[in-house]
């Protein structure tokens, strides 16, 4: 087994290395070779094949203009299956063809299986020469035979299903007659489309596999936040339906659930208390369940088998199975404590909304102290940019002029070259004031608002950028800012680290949430864990309640999603979009 | 020649309306805020309007749109914008009619009076201007594939200058070349960039507004 799992392994690397060389279309290679070593090199074979890659490539042209439209998700999964099922039917098909040998002529031989009390059997064979290169046996199908079961050298018993091999063409008359076989004709061609399947799949799945991440980020923001409110009460059904596989269904396990759902629905901050309890209780139960079957002086007498979770406890070494499943039991349970009960006995609420307030003025705590710590280290930067930069130029600036005034009667000339000086200096503080406003407030954010500001960032950028923006009005002038920024730091990233060939940015706003999409088709590996950039994105962000989520896997894509919960101050009947 | 000099800072618009009566301009208006720039626009039909892009009274891009509103009336005013900062997306904008005579400088290059009077003057004639700092990001972006990846180095330059409201007389000076090949590298772009033969000013505008869209 191990053996196998090694070679599949090294089959795959080979392959995905093969595939990154020569692309995708390297798969057409293996899919020709298979066909060529099924049914030999000749120019029927030849023309198949090609028809088969035509097919293959028009079906991929329809299949790349539903993947531009985005709806690519489930088709290659489906596709990746079918190929797999087919493979899997071909495989089993195999054994027969063992026993009738592996030549084109063989094609033709069609194995049917015969369930029942067949009475008689109605076969047609046109074709002489299949039928004659079958073997003798076979050859006496010619024409119409009439047999009735168990008779005759054309049938050949084996077990409790008829088992015939007749003509191309034929006909099987009578309905309780099922042919499963498909013969090596159909079989092959079930190799071949499966792999063909498998190929336009496996071609087809980095999208699908993007798609899913893009529907895993959407999703991302609503677990995290879900997470962050502690919504645990929601577990205590699935863990009291563990209660089942332990006593069976019986009228108080099924009053228990009951009791359950009613509980998560009514009180929902009892239901997450009583989780960890119910997983404690379990779990002490698993461990009684064990010492029973310890072995030594006590037992006296075998106990009873029971089942406990996904094990059914006859022995001491189940016991030892049912002892783990106890312990992770346990551990799931402590680990929710904090969460739950500590978490609730520490806020002492007397009812849900003060629970929601105490959460909500943690959070509001932890935020605060982010936003003052940017806002101190934002204007310890001013002060340093304006104090290097326009601060000293203006200095100098006016030393020039002194001088200037002073030289001014005595040599004209040197006058003339300090002016310029002081022009030139003057025009670097402005270009240095400009910079630093640009880092501060962007002009186009301050005239415009974060949809036009966005798009004058994206023709900044040196990657081409598509815009979908709908944001049908200005926000609150921080959220803008903030938003801004963050848009900002995740192009940067994108043009510095990613190699992405290409940006899209989504913008929209709906029900008083803002939501930012940046998806590249860059390398990924982008981690708000390390380095300070999404880091402080994360934090800016949180000020304003929002939330940042990262799907990077390496080797990309990257999907970055942004909420921010807010209004619309003023509503404007445009919006823009475009690329840049 | 009649100008209009729209300007919300006292100190600022003082200075612009004295050295451009200083260079024989005539001042038509001298405004401060959006709707009186606009008023002084319909009214006075300037041969060209120096307008700063934030004003009152929303103290956004107030000149900007009051700028292109007068454009729509009278399409082919000849606006120069000043601004504090260089916006690209604002100069397509203003170029996005493809009526030339558009010009968006830095207040910074009202220092330069003789430049800033030449662009003054090329708007007028329908030509179009653009900062440095507008043509400099442009060519520090990657540029992608489309008609200007085309062009020859020294083609680029010729464009780069050509936006900046250069005639092919300074062209070839700043490039240490006669001015029968910078003509002949004029010729070569807009052949490159699929412009017809016309109006040399047009194909002039039209050639930059090619370069933005790269």
């Amino acid at each position: 087994m191990v053996v196998v799992w090694m070679l599949m392994i090294l089959v795959w690397r080979m392959l995905s290395k093969m595939l990154r060389r020569f692309g995708r279309w390297a798969l057409v290679m293996p899919v020709a070779g298979m066909a060529a070593a099924l049914f030999g090199l000749n120019v029927w074979t030849a023309a198949t094949i090609l028809l088969a890659l035509l097919l293959a490539v028009l079906l991929g042209l329809v299949l790349v203009g539903w993947r531009q439209a985005g709806r690519s998700g489930a088709l290659p999964v489906a596709m990746l299956g079918a190929g797999i099922c087919g493979l899997w039917t071909a495989a089993s098909l195999v054994r027969s063809w063992g026993a009738v040998g592996f030549s084109m002529l063989n094609a033709f031989t069609i194995q049917a299986v015969v369930r029942g009390p067949a009475q008689r059997i109605v076969v047609e064979s046109p074709v002489a020469a299949s039928v004659h290169a079958a073997g003798p046996a076979v050859a006496k199908l010619r024409g119409l035979v009439v047999a009735p079961p168990g008779k005759g050298a054309n049938f050949n018993w084996s077990g409790p299903s008829w088992r015939v091999y007749y003509g191309r063409a034929a006909r099987v008359a009578r309905p309780h007659v099922v042919i499963l076989g498909h013969g090596l004709w159909w079989g092959r061609l079930l190799i071949l489309g499966s792999l063909l399947l498998l190929a336009v799949g496996l071609w087809l799945s980095p999208r699908a596999v993007a798609d899913l991440r893009a529907l895993i980020t959407r999703v991302a923001p609503r677990l995290e936040r879900w997470r962050r409110e502690g919504n645990w009460g929601i577990l205590l059904v699935p863990v009291t339906s563990f209660g089942l596989t332990i006593f069976g269904v019986r009228p108080w396990t099924i009053a228990a659930l009951v009791a359950a759902v009613v509980i998560t629905i009514r009180w929902p901050r009892l239901a997450a208390d009583l989780v960890p309890l119910v997983l404690v209780v379990f779990a002490a139960y698993g461990f009684m369940l064990v010492s029973r079957w310890v072995p030594g002086p006590t037992v006296l007498a075998a106990p009873q088998p029971t089942q406990f979770g996904a094990i059914s406890v006859d022995s001491s070494q189940t016991s030892l199975l049912a002892g783990v499943e106890a312990s992770a039991l346990l551990a799931f349970g402590a680990w929710l404590f904090p969460r739950t009960i500590g978490a609730h006995s520490r806020a002492k609420p007397a009812n849900g909304h003060e629970v929601e307030l105490a959460g909500r003025v943690q959070r509001l705590t932890e935020t605060r102290g982010h936003a003052l710590d940017a806002a101190a280290a934002e204007l310890r930067r001013i002060e340093r940019d304006l104090h290097d930069g326009a601060q000293t130029r203006l200095v100098a600036l006016g030393m020039n002029l002194r001088a200037l005034e002073r030289m001014l009667p005595a040599s004209p000339e040197a006058a003339r070259a300090l002016a310029a000086e002081a022009i030139e200096t003057s025009a670097r503080a402005l270009s240095d004031l400009r910079l630093l406003v640009r880092g501060i407030y962007p002009p186009v954010l301050a005239d415009r608002g974060l949809g036009h500001a966005v798009r004058a960032l994206a023709l900044d950028t040196a990657l081409p950028v598509e815009l979908d923006i709908d944001l049908p009005g200005r926000l609150a002038a921080p959220v803008e800012s903030a938003c801004y920024f963050a848009v900002a730091e995740v192009f940067a990233n994108a043009v510095k680290h990613s190699a992405a060939r290409r940006i899209h940015l989504r913008i929209e706003h709906a029900d008083d949430l803002l939501r930012i999409e940046v998806s590249d088709d860059g390398v990924g590996g982008a981690d708000p864990a390390h380095g300070t950039g999404l880091s402080g994105v994360e934090r800016r962000l949180g000020t304003f309640d929002g939330i940042l989520a990262v799907s990077s896997p390496p080797g990309g894509p990257t999907m970055i999603a942004m909420e921010v919960p807010c209004r619309l101050l003023s509503p404007k009947t445009s919006s823009c979009s475009g690329t840049g | 020649m009649q100008v209009v000099v729209a300007e919300d800072l006292f100190l600022l618009r003082d200075g612009l309306t004295r050295l451009l009566s200083a260079h024989g301009f005539q001042i038509a208006a001298a405004v401060d805020t959006a709707p009186g720039l606009l008023r002084a626009l319909l009214e006075h039909r300037p041969d060209v309007a120096v307008v700063d892009v934030r004003m009152p009274p929303g103290f956004a891009d107030d000149g900007l749109q009051a700028a292109l509103e007068a454009r729509r009336q009278m399409p082919g005013l000849p606006v120069l914008l000043l601004s504090q900062y260089v916006e690209e997306l604002y100069a397509r904008e203003m170029l996005a009619d493809q009526m030339g005579g558009v010009g968006y400088l830095l207040k910074d290059r009202v220092f330069t009076d003789n430049q800033f009077v030449d662009a003054i003057r090329t708007v007028a004639g329908g030509g179009t201007v653009l900062d440095p700092e507008v043509v400099t990001k442009l060519v520090g972006r990657r540029s992608h594939d489309g008609p200007i990846a085309r062009l020859s180095g020294r083609e680029r330059e010729v464009l780069e200058l050509m936006a900046e409201g250069r005639s092919n007389t300074a062209i070839a000076q700043q490039l240490f070349v006669t001015e029968k090949a910078v003509s002949k590298h004029t010729t070569s772009i807009f052949t490159k960039l699929g412009l017809a033969a016309s109006e040399d000013d047009n194909r002039r505008v039209l050639a930059v507004l090619a370069y933005l869209n790269s």
